[in-house]
């Protein structure tokens, strides 16, 4: 147990930081008695009765907070993994949420009633919009920000109007590790000192946009006009501006020699280079891991330490998980609702696998249903395009928006004799054809009530395969 | 036939591209794009449809800046019955200004009789239903505010929802042919019926709409959930 590096609280101040302290953490022990784990309450209840709370709460020795559009709960899980294998007691926020009362219930957690650490390091993700409420009182040594990139248009309008939230929340020595390749989000906080990661010049690069999706059709500067030396989807690559010279910064750490047959990746960095093995074959988990790498890095590890860290590295199974049924593989691929980039990158990853594929398309927001009406103009930013594709063979559209996806489909080139458009998830599983030697995708979304349908969809498409196996 | 695209390097947010892409793949119109660095094409050539969609709160001004030297000359076009779709923000920057968080006044082109609201630690999304005619128009919106001002009858005639601001019912503006809208998105994917309607006024003779039996199914079931009186409309 150390000592924290939080300020201590004086006067009355005092009394109302323990009385929160002592509050919160009683409401935990009940929590889990009425079988409601993960929830924000405690740190909801903290922060009611102390405002800054998260200021007092026992600090450990080093905070690493990790936010962005997309990756931030990939790496975080990286870096919580590797620390652990470490030997560190690492306090986490994997079971809460993201936003500022998530964070408090997780650091009230480990806090002892004293408001003593338990763990000597934290690593949080972060929610972009919490930035204000969270970062000028957790005071994190290093914060990573993985990429900006249009999101729920709902809550998160576009990257620029997420990147004001970051501007100006880091307290002044929280030291940066940035994405290079993406000139949105290496632009936070031009005053707080930094560290760029990025990927060198791939084979399966390109220049011009192939993507709908595409936040940086400008110079964030000037507005003039980009020249990218090498694009890897979206705006993410190497760019300068032909006006103002304004230009991708240099790598600090840089992936180089990809090698998808191989699995593996160099990473270059001051002290030379080091072969890595990857977690993963998708361009967006190699991000990933070469960021978590980063933060070992500026930890202080040596190369030889982290590779032998990342040996039994896995990425989390919730997001993709294969199984093989007779000669059909049945894989279930997270492909964020109402993220356009999400479902874009899944797309062009599941129709990069070689061979047959049917795909179920469930994403829709199940929560939003209840509330309202799902809004469904992210289908317009999102890549479609990538499933015409001669080996997608079937494509079933299904849930409350499945009329919306198949005129989506329809609109992006996807022969009609190949779709289906069925509204009960669980009918839409009987289309299925199960063709030998062909893969059957289950894409679905990541809000509660999606997860809970896609994966009791997936025990009747598991069922179902069986069966087609045994015939 | 061509159709405009306004500045498409920054008015390109929610998916908004694809609505003069929709027009022109149902009428075979060619689509010419037009930078903030150009001088719009509609000036010099015979334009169907002029459009622009929604940007950011700083692509508000850079377009206002680009296009103040040719607002008379819309003016002009609008006075002849020339098309225009405007959605999304792009209304008030033809408004008279936008007030933000900080009092201070935004000037914008002055052209519509609204002034705007920007509210950055509010975000305001809706659903929407309403009616042009006999028409009925189903959207989303999701603004940082609203706008305020006398726009007579405006586009639309709100059944659910906010219209130009929550206390009315005219929805956006509508000058001639020129019609600026609050609502975002794909709207003419959303609204065959309204995609059919730009369309006629662009001079095309008994429009079919490109994939028109999916969007009209997907178009009848919206209207279905929107016109249920429990369904939610705000987020």
């Amino acid at each position: 147990m150390g000592k924290s590096n939080a300020p201590r609280p004086r006067g009355s101040r005092l009394f109302r930081f323990y009385i929160a302290l002592w509050v919160s953490k009683l409401t935990i022990p009940v929590l889990k008695i009425t079988h409601h784990n993960g929830t924000n309450f405690p740190g909801e209840v903290a922060m009611k009765l102390c405002p800054d709370f998260l200021k007092y709460v026992a600090r450990p020795e080093k905070i690493i907070t990790v936010t962005g559009t997309d990756g931030k709960t990939s790496v975080s899980n990286l870096i919580c993994d590797m620390l652990e294998s470490a030997g560190h007691k690492v306090l986490n926020n994997r079971m809460g949420s993201n936003i500022n009362s998530g964070i408090a219930t997780s650091m009230l957690a480990g806090a002892t009633v004293f408001n003593r650490p338990r763990h000597d390091i934290a690593v949080l993700e972060v929610d972009e919009r919490s930035s204000r409420r969270v970062y000028p009182f957790v005071h994190p040594d290093l914060t990573v920000i993985t990429n900006l990139f249009r999101d729920s248009l709902m809550r998160n309008a576009h990257p620029e109007f997420i990147k004001s939230f970051l501007d100006g929340s880091f307290p002044p020595d929280t030291r940066l590790i940035l994405n290079a390749d993406d000139l949105i989000s290496s632009g936070v906080a031009p005053e707080n000192p930094r560290v760029y990661f990025g990927i060198e010049k791939m084979d399966t690069d390109v220049v011009d946009c192939i993507n709908r999706l595409n936040d940086l059709r400008v110079c964030p500067k000037c507005f003039g006009e980009l020249k990218y030396e090498y694009r890897r989807y979206h705006h993410i690559g190497r760019a300068k501006c032909a006006d103002c010279g304004f230009e991708s910064p240099a790598y600090d750490y840089a992936g180089c020699d990809v090698d998808i047959k191989n699995m593996s990746m160099t990473v270059r960095d001051g002290s030379g280079s080091f072969k890595y093995r990857l977690l993963s074959d998708s361009v967006f988990n190699i991000y990933n891991e070469l960021t978590a790498i980063a933060v070992m890095r500026e930890l202080g590890m040596e190369h030889p330490a982290i590779q032998k860290l990342t040996e039994g590295l896995k990425i989390v199974e919730s997001r993709y998980k294969a199984e093989r049924v007779g000669d059909v593989d049945v894989i279930m691929q997270m492909s964020k609702d109402r993220n356009p980039l999400a479902s874009s990158r899944a797309f062009d990853y599941v129709t990069g696998k070689p061979g047959k594929k049917e795909l179920l398309i469930m994403m829709n927001n199940l929560s939003d249903e209840v509330d309202w009406s799902e809004n469904v103009c992210w289908l317009y930013d999102c890549d479609f395009e990538f499933l015409a594709n001669p080996e997608v063979t079937h494509v079933i559209c299904t849930g409350p928006r499945a009329r919306d996806y198949y005129l989506r489909l329809l609109l992006a080139g996807v022969p009609g004799d190949r779709v289906d458009c069925v509204r009960n998830e669980f009918d839409a599983a009987d289309k299925l054809r199960f063709e030998p030697g062909s893969a059957v995708y289950l894409l679905y979304g990541a809000d509660n009530r999606s997860l809970t349908m896609a994966f009791n969809v997936r025990e009747k498409v598991m069922r179902l395969a069986k069966e087609a196996a045994e015939k | 036939m061509k159709i405009e695209v306004l500045y498409p390097e920054i008015c390109n947010l929610f998916g908004e591209l694809m609505n003069p892409e929709y027009l022109a793949r149902s009428c075979g119109a060619e689509l010419v794009y037009t930078s903030l660095k150009e001088k719009p094409k509609f000036i010099t050539e015979d334009i169907a449809l002029v459009y622009m969609g929604y940007t950011t709160e700083r692509g508000e001004e850079a377009v206002r800046d680009a296009f103040r030297p040719y607002l008379e000359e819309l003016k002009k076009r609008t006075d002849v019955g020339g098309v225009t779709l405007f959605t999304g923000n792009i209304i008030e920057v033809f408004g008279e200004y936008v007030e933000d968080d900080g009092g201070n006044k935004i000037p914008m082109l002055g052209w519509f009789p609204i002034h705007s609201d920007r509210h950055l630690m509010r975000r305001y999304n809706s659903l929407y239903l309403g009616k042009m005619g006999d028409m009925t128009v189903a959207g989303f919106k999701s603004q940082f505010g609203h706008s305020y001002g006398d726009v007579g009858e405006g586009l639309f005639t709100t059944v659910r929802g906010p219209g130009l601001n929550p206390d009315v019912k005219p929805e956006g503006i509508r000058i001639n042919n020129l019609m600026a809208t609050y609502l975002i998105g794909p709207l003419t994917i959303i609204n065959p019926p309204f995609a059919k309607y730009l369309l006629t006024l662009m001079g095309v003779e008994s429009p079919t709409l490109a994939f028109e039996d999916a969007a009209m199914d997907a178009y009848n079931t919206r209207i279905e959930e929107f016109s249920d009186p429990k369904r939610g409309f705000t987020y």
